[in-house]
């Protein structure tokens, strides 16, 4: 379904990506695990080309993301994607936050987006604030309706960028809830996480990266406990206590 | 020079009806300041909104060059200049009176714009970029980025600061009788030119004043009713 081939990006002096060569099948959970500075989140920005690589190709579902004259806004439209920061629209509600990208892009009547909308709201049991706007939410709230606001794309993949990170520590249980289901489901996903309880318990496969390259990939009961590359061994030392 | 100062004050104001001229040259002293913000607020949105797009194509670099030579030239020259610029050189010379009173309102807009086009652009450039890569993420294009989500929000950081713009606008407007369109300025010393007494001056000065405070007034009210959606509920 995506497929990275020798993908390098640097930020002028700084290479935050060296070289990664990647596979994700339809289905697959992968789980990106490694230091800040690493490149983990550049990886999956330059998926769906939020970041453009300096070289390599990235390929979704048969087209090339990256090379000229791609309608990166129709394969984005099949990419769904959560930020550390939530992002929602603070000027528009709930619902509107939710049915705002389909209605706009004319896959979905306003009257069929409302209904989707609060569809999703209540698997995530929040029907009741589909009026009120995203300030009047907790951070764990908030995430929860950028992961829906995501899926009412009706998305082939999900990248989440650190999706948990800038939450309190009481809201990360809900979200991550949320995305264990979400993985239950069969949707493909693609997640950056510092949450290795998480990784070990949903990830079909882990992939650890450092100084911009993936030195390390294996299903997550090998990849825990027999981690070869000396690099994850000790990143592993310090974050699993 | 204030002896019979009540004299003073019906000579100058009520007799021959002369409160009239100051009427009307207020009356032409807000159509100056409206007219100028809005043609302001509008150049200078699209400027800024040029400047912003050129950024990420190039295609669109001789655009942002023209823009750079407009907030160069307009920023760089005194507005009296470039009125008496607009009312002698650009239109007919022999226009006067209330024919000047349009081509003051445009060359006042122009140089507004330019004005203008900075706080629009640092408006935009105050929503933080993560509303723009969200946008992006659901597959909308840059366009309905732009219009859905970042300048709804934008209009928030710009507004005070055009309103107070606009009160800037309100005592630059006294240039324009230079090129003798009859505005509160151009009244004053109009019956000055008659009666030779203080008054008229103070007069225009207090009127100037009193309609800054008001503004002034109207722009709190503004900043208070845009930051209460800031809080929660």
């Amino acid at each position: 379904m995506i497929n990275v081939i020798d993908l390098k990006k640097h930020f002028g002096q700084i290479k935050a990506l060296n070289g990664v060569n990647q596979t994700i099948e339809k289905g697959e959970k992968v789980v990106i695990i490694g230091p800040s500075g690493c490149g983990k989140s550049t990886f999956l920005r330059c998926l769906n080309m939020l970041d453009t690589p300096t070289s390599g190709e990235v390929w979704f579902d048969g087209e090339q993301v990256n090379a000229k004259g791609c309608n990166v806004d129709r394969l984005r439209q099949k990419m769904g994607m959560v930020f550390q920061q939530f992002n929602l629209f603070p000027h528009k509600t709930i619902r509107e936050n939710i049915t705002l990208a389909p209605v706009q892009l004319k896959l979905m009547s306003e009257a069929q987006a409302n209904e989707n909308a609060m569809r999703l709201l209540e698997r995530i049991n929040l029907p009741e604030k589909a009026d009120v706007y995203p300030r009047q939410l907790s951070g764990g709230q908030q995430q929860r309706v950028a992961i829906v606001r995501a899926l009412a794309m009706n998305p082939e993949v999900m990248l989440f960028d650190e999706p948990t990170s800038a939450l309190d520590p009481e809201m990360v249980g809900e979200v991550l809830e949320v995305m264990r289901e979400l993985a239950h489901e069969g949707m493909t996903m693609v997640v950056v996480t510092h949450e290795m309880g998480f990784a070990r318990e949903v990830a079909t496969r882990c992939l650890f990266m450092d100084e911009g390259l993936v030195i390390e990939e294996n299903a997550p009961s090998e990849f825990f406990q027999s981690p070869k590359h000396p690099r994850l061994q000790e990143f592993l030392s310090k974050v699993l206590h | 020079m204030f002896e019979n100062f009540g004299q003073q004050l019906y000579d100058n104001i009520i007799l021959l009806d002369r409160y009239l001229i100051y009427l009307d040259g207020l009356k032409n002293t807000l159509l100056l300041t409206f007219g100028a913000a809005i043609i302001g607020t509008i150049i200078g949105t699209l400027v800024a909104i040029c400047k912003i797009y050129a950024k990420q194509k190039k295609v669109l670099k001789p655009l942002d060059i023209l823009c750079d030579i407009y907030l160069t030239v307009i920023r760089g020259t005194p507005a009296m200049v470039q009125v008496l610029i607009f009312g002698y050189i650009i239109f007919k010379p022999n226009m006067s009176g209330n024919g000047m009173l349009p081509v003051a309102i445009f060359a006042l807009g122009i140089n507004s714009g330019a004005y203008v086009a900075e706080i629009v652009r640092s408006g935009i450039q105050a929503v933080d970029i993560g509303q723009s890569e969200a946008g992006r993420s659901l597959g909308l294009t840059n366009n309905k980025t732009m219009q859905l989500i970042i300048l709804p929000q934008a209009v928030k950081n710009i507004l005070p600061a055009i309103a107070n713009e606009a009160i800037v606008l309100l005592k630059e407007t006294a240039i324009v009788s230079i090129i003798a369109v009859a505005d509160l300025t151009y009244s004053g010393i109009l019956v000055r030119s008659r009666t030779f007494s203080p008054v008229p001056l103070l007069l225009i000065a207090a009127i100037y004043l009193i309609v800054v405070l008001i503004m002034t007034m109207g722009l709190r009210a503004l900043e208070r009713r845009l930051s209460r959606s800031d809080k929660r509920n």
